[in-house]
């Protein structure tokens, strides 16, 4: 019962993740639905790992913290670019790239 | 192995239980302060409500015995990229006001259309895991310690590890370099 | 020299000539150019002479010469090979004849035109095209011949190209011939697929033993070479280009449009006659077409008022009386009256011209009257042609028309027999009719034209002076007393002859002979009193006039429905469906990628709703 209700809050944190970078137009907060799908499959690699008790999940845990953390240190430095270059932070607005 | 006091007249007794209420509601706790995310209207607001989703995932990671992880979360994630995020929001705070005065661009009929079809899988797939079996495995005693993972990190997975530091040299170089000012 | 290179002297002497005059007409003189032309068709006609003397009276055997091969494949094959026979060399020295005596007269009717050598460029090139009709040895090669004098045809009656009229008239001309060209094609084609070849020798040879008379596809065959000649020659229903001829030069009408080109539909039909002889259904349907179209060019005849029309529709209903004795296997007969015909068309086309000339192009009847003071010789040159046209022993036509009328009624054809004689009293009326509306009666010509009339010069006299003389004594070419005549005799060689035998015996007074001779008499005396004494300017039927409506039918039935299908191709289909659907590829393409062009927005948000969707439809597909 206890892995039914980790396994639904784990997806039920990444569809919230995922509608979040659908739905906002701010940048940063963008890029936290971002940070917040990242942890919602942490969550499931944690459950899982505990309910077979195998300890390599948690080392995948550990992988995924220190990638997550240079992603958003890199990413904010993008966005810290952007918002020079663009003087906004609407995420609407950068569309160059558009065909 | 989770266990809850019952009282029957005078006679207290331990009664193991199958479920941990603890471990529920620190996730209801987790999905609610998600929500807070995407709903606040402030960004400070919502990463501080980030911030209660980054415990209380913590949270229930010590009840899912994985200490170290937790340690590591709060340390990594609320420790330091929450506060990243906190500086550069604050960096740029009036640019957020400035978010009302634009016209959405992108089309929202699609963006619903993406959303409601990703609700639909999850729900079809949560429909298909109900029947999952349920019963944990019985954990090694230092399941989650420092010591069993220091150990498999250095000795076994010494590769990826050395490997994703150096993919976080990199980054903190690169993330340096970009967010200079441009004279220097 | 070499027999062969006569015979190429022969046949390409007026191409040469035509080809100088092209390449070098704006620096040659005048003087140059009609010496150069007259004098090769000269040189034509004394080779033709030559051949006469060379076949030994039509002893000696036909001449062959190949100058290339020219088609070499196994379906369709043929050679440039020329054939002279008893029939070609009479064909030939017609052509020649007559043709140097026209290009001489035209020196003096074209004097004041400035593109003279044009003219004559093209008149050489009719010379060598019909030249090369008559003595091809195959079919493809004659009918390089007959689209050659069709194209001359073209160039000469539209050789007044600033007239609206003229140049119409050359269109229409070319048209119709085409479409009985397309006849003559196919039968060109059947030939090749039902005797491998389609050299005419060895068709004729072929056809006699391989098959059964009266097989369908001999008559077809003869069917679909009649339809050629019915375009070439002017018969009904391919009539209505021959009247409308006449806007070119008159020479060019007496060359072209009397004495030869139009005889090559009858030539055709006589050179293949074996065939003929074997599809008699065939044979009768051109007798019957040729009585009908004699009769019905007669009617049209006697109610035009221009002049040159009136003898347009008598040519064809000459042709139509040839074609008459080819449907009762009167070769022969075809051929003398082909020949004594090119004599006396010729002779009243250019005493026409001699008036039209001199009026400066007035071809209206109703403008001329009284002419017979002014143009003292050429009204009785003209009267000469009318006499000898109507059939007055002994002139001409007496003969030769006569001896038609003989072998319908001695084969049995007595409808026939009465539409060629009907035919004939009706050619001797309009003809009359012609010649007093234009040199008799009262004058109505325009004071100012009437001022500078005089007889015409001796360069065009002359060749009509000589015309005369072959109309009168032309005609006893077919003459003899005791036995077949001499043309007979040269042509038997080439298998042309008499149908009935019995007139290989010589010349007899007989029923039919009084009766047309009686016809003719009846028809000159009647015109002459009505033309004379009682009625002037009679206004003649309307149907007469507009020969029996022929052309505002075709208008109407044919021409008007295409014009109308033609714009509404160029305004709906064109635009609509071909442009259309040209149109339709580029805009679907364009259109296909603007509209995918839509996904490439720019937004970062799209793009991710499409990652969701696509993710979600992906594990929708691994999970179930």
């Amino acid at each position: 019962m206890d892995l039914f209700v980790m396994i639904v809050t784990s997806f039920l944190m990444f569809a919230v993740g995922l509608i979040g970078v659908l739905a906002k137009r701010n940048t940063i907060i963008l890029f936290l639905c971002v940070e917040l799908m990242l942890n919602s499959a942490n969550l499931l690699f944690v459950t899982f790992a505990w309910q077979w008790g195998n300890q390599i999940g948690l080392l995948w845990v550990f992988f995924v913290l220190i990638v997550a953390a240079a992603e958003a240190a890199v990413g904010l430095a993008i966005i810290i670019n952007l918002f020079r270059a663009r003087q906004v932070v609407d995420v609407d607005q950068f569309n160059l790239l558009r065909g | 192995m989770n266990q809850v006091e019952i009282q029957i007249g005078k006679y207290k007794q331990m009664v193991p239980i199958p479920y941990n209420p603890m471990l529920w509601f620190l996730a209801g706790l987790a999905f609610v302060a998600a929500l807070g995310v995407i709903l606040y209207r402030k960004p400070v607001h919502a990463c501080l409500s980030f911030l209660l989703t980054l415990l209380s995932l913590a949270g229930i990671y010590l009840q899912l015995s994985a200490e170290f992880i937790a340690i590591m979360q709060v340390l990594v994630y609320a420790g330091a990229i929450l506060v990243i995020f906190m500086f550069v929001i604050i960096l740029f705070q009036d640019a957020h006001e400035q978010l009302r005065l634009f016209k959405a661009q992108s089309t929202s009929r699609l963006l619903y259309a993406a959303g409601a079809v990703l609700v639909l899988t999850i729900l079809s797939f949560a429909g298909q895991i109900k029947s999952f079996s349920g019963e944990p495995a019985s954990l090694p005693p230092d399941f989650g310690a420092v010591e069993p993972i220091g150990k498999a990190l250095y000795v076994d997975f010494f590769f990826p590890f050395e490997a994703v530091i150096l993919l976080f040299l990199v980054a903190i170089i690169g993330a340096l370099y970009m967010g200079k000012k441009e004279k220097i | 020299m070499d027999i062969e290179q006569w015979i190429w002297l022969a046949l390409f002497a007026p191409l040469v000539s035509f080809l100088t005059i092209l390449a070098t007409s704006s620096v040659i003189s005048r003087r140059l150019v009609h010496l150069l032309a007259c004098s090769s068709v000269f040189i034509s006609f004394c080779c033709f002479l030559f051949f006469l003397y060379h076949s030994g009276g039509g002893g000696n055997p036909p001449l062959r010469a190949t100058l290339f091969d020219w088609i070499a494949t196994d379906a369709v094959h043929a050679s440039f090979t020329v054939y002279i026979d008893a029939l070609a060399i009479v064909m030939g020295l017609n052509i020649t004849g007559v043709g140097f005596l026209i290009h001489v007269y035209s020196m003096g009717y074209m004097e004041h035109d400035e593109d003279y050598a044009r003219y004559f460029g093209c008149m050489n090139f009719f010379i060598f095209s019909m030249l090369l009709l008559v003595l091809a040895a195959n079919l493809p090669l004659l009918f390089v011949g007959w689209e050659g004098v069709g194209l001359a045809s073209y160039l000469l009656i539209g050789y007044y190209y600033n007239r609206e009229a003229a140049a119409a008239a050359a269109t229409k001309a070319f048209v119709v011939n085409r479409i009985g060209d397309v006849g003559l094609l196919v039968g060109i084609l059947l030939t090749f697929f039902l005797f491998q070849t389609a050299d005419i020798s060895e068709v004729l040879s072929k056809a006699s033993t391989q098959m059964a008379v009266g097989a369908p596809a001999l008559m077809l065959l003869t069917l679909l070479y009649f339809i050629g000649a019915v375009g070439k020659s002017a018969q009904i229903p391919l009539h209505v280009w021959l009247p409308d001829a006449m806007e070119g030069p008159t020479p060019v009408s007496a060359l072209i449009h009397a004495a030869t080109m139009v005889t090559a539909g009858v030539y055709l039909v006589v050179r293949m006659h074996p065939l003929y002889l074997m599809a008699p259904s065939t044979m009768h349907f051109v007798g019957a077409v040729g009585g009908t179209t004699a009769l019905f060019a007669a009617l049209c005849a006697v109610g035009q008022n221009d002049l040159k029309r009136v003898l347009a529709y008598s040519t064809v209903s000459q042709l139509g009386l040839m074609f008459l004795a080819c449907g009762v296997a009167a070769f022969y007969a075809a051929i003398f009256h082909l020949v004594t015909h090119a004599f006396m068309k010729g002779l009243l086309f250019l005493a026409a011209g001699n008036v039209v000339h001199m009026m400066h192009g007035t071809t209206n009847m109703e403008k001329m009257g009284g002419l017979h003071q002014k143009f003292y010789l050429t009204h009785i040159l003209f009267f000469v042609g009318v006499i000898a046209m109507s059939g007055i022993p002994p002139l001409a036509a007496f003969f030769s028309k006569d001896l038609i009328l003989e072998e319908e009624f001695l084969a049995g054809a007595e409808t026939l027999f009465a539409v060629g004689l009907i035919a004939s009293i009706l050619t001797a009326f309009y003809l009359t009719r012609a010649y007093c509306l234009t040199f008799w009666g009262e004058s109505h010509i325009e004071s100012k034209i009437a001022k500078v009339i005089r007889e015409a010069p001796r360069v065009m006299l002359i060749p009509v002076c000589l015309l005369a003389v072959l109309a009168t004594v032309g005609g006893f070419l077919g003459f003899s007393l005791d036995g077949p005549p001499p043309l007979e005799r040269f042509l038997a060689h080439a298998d042309i002859t008499f149908n009935s035998k019995e007139l290989g015996t010589g010349f007899h007074w007989t029923l039919e002979t009084w009766l047309s001779t009686l016809g003719a008499l009846v028809g000159i005396g009647s015109a002459a009193y009505v033309y004379l004494q009682i009625h002037e300017h009679e206004k003649q039927p309307e149907i007469l006039t507009e020969a029996f409506y022929f052309d505002p039918f075709y208008e109407s039935a044919f021409i008007a429905p295409l014009r109308a299908l033609s714009k509404w191709i160029v305004g709906f289909w064109e635009p609509t469906v071909i442009d259309g659907s040209i149109y339709l590829a580029a805009h679907s393409a364009s259109g296909g990628a603007s509209w995918l062009q839509r996904m490439q927005s720019g937004q970062i948000r799209s793009y991710a709703a499409w990652l969701t969707i696509g993710l979600c439809l992906t594990l929708f597909y691994f999970m179930t």
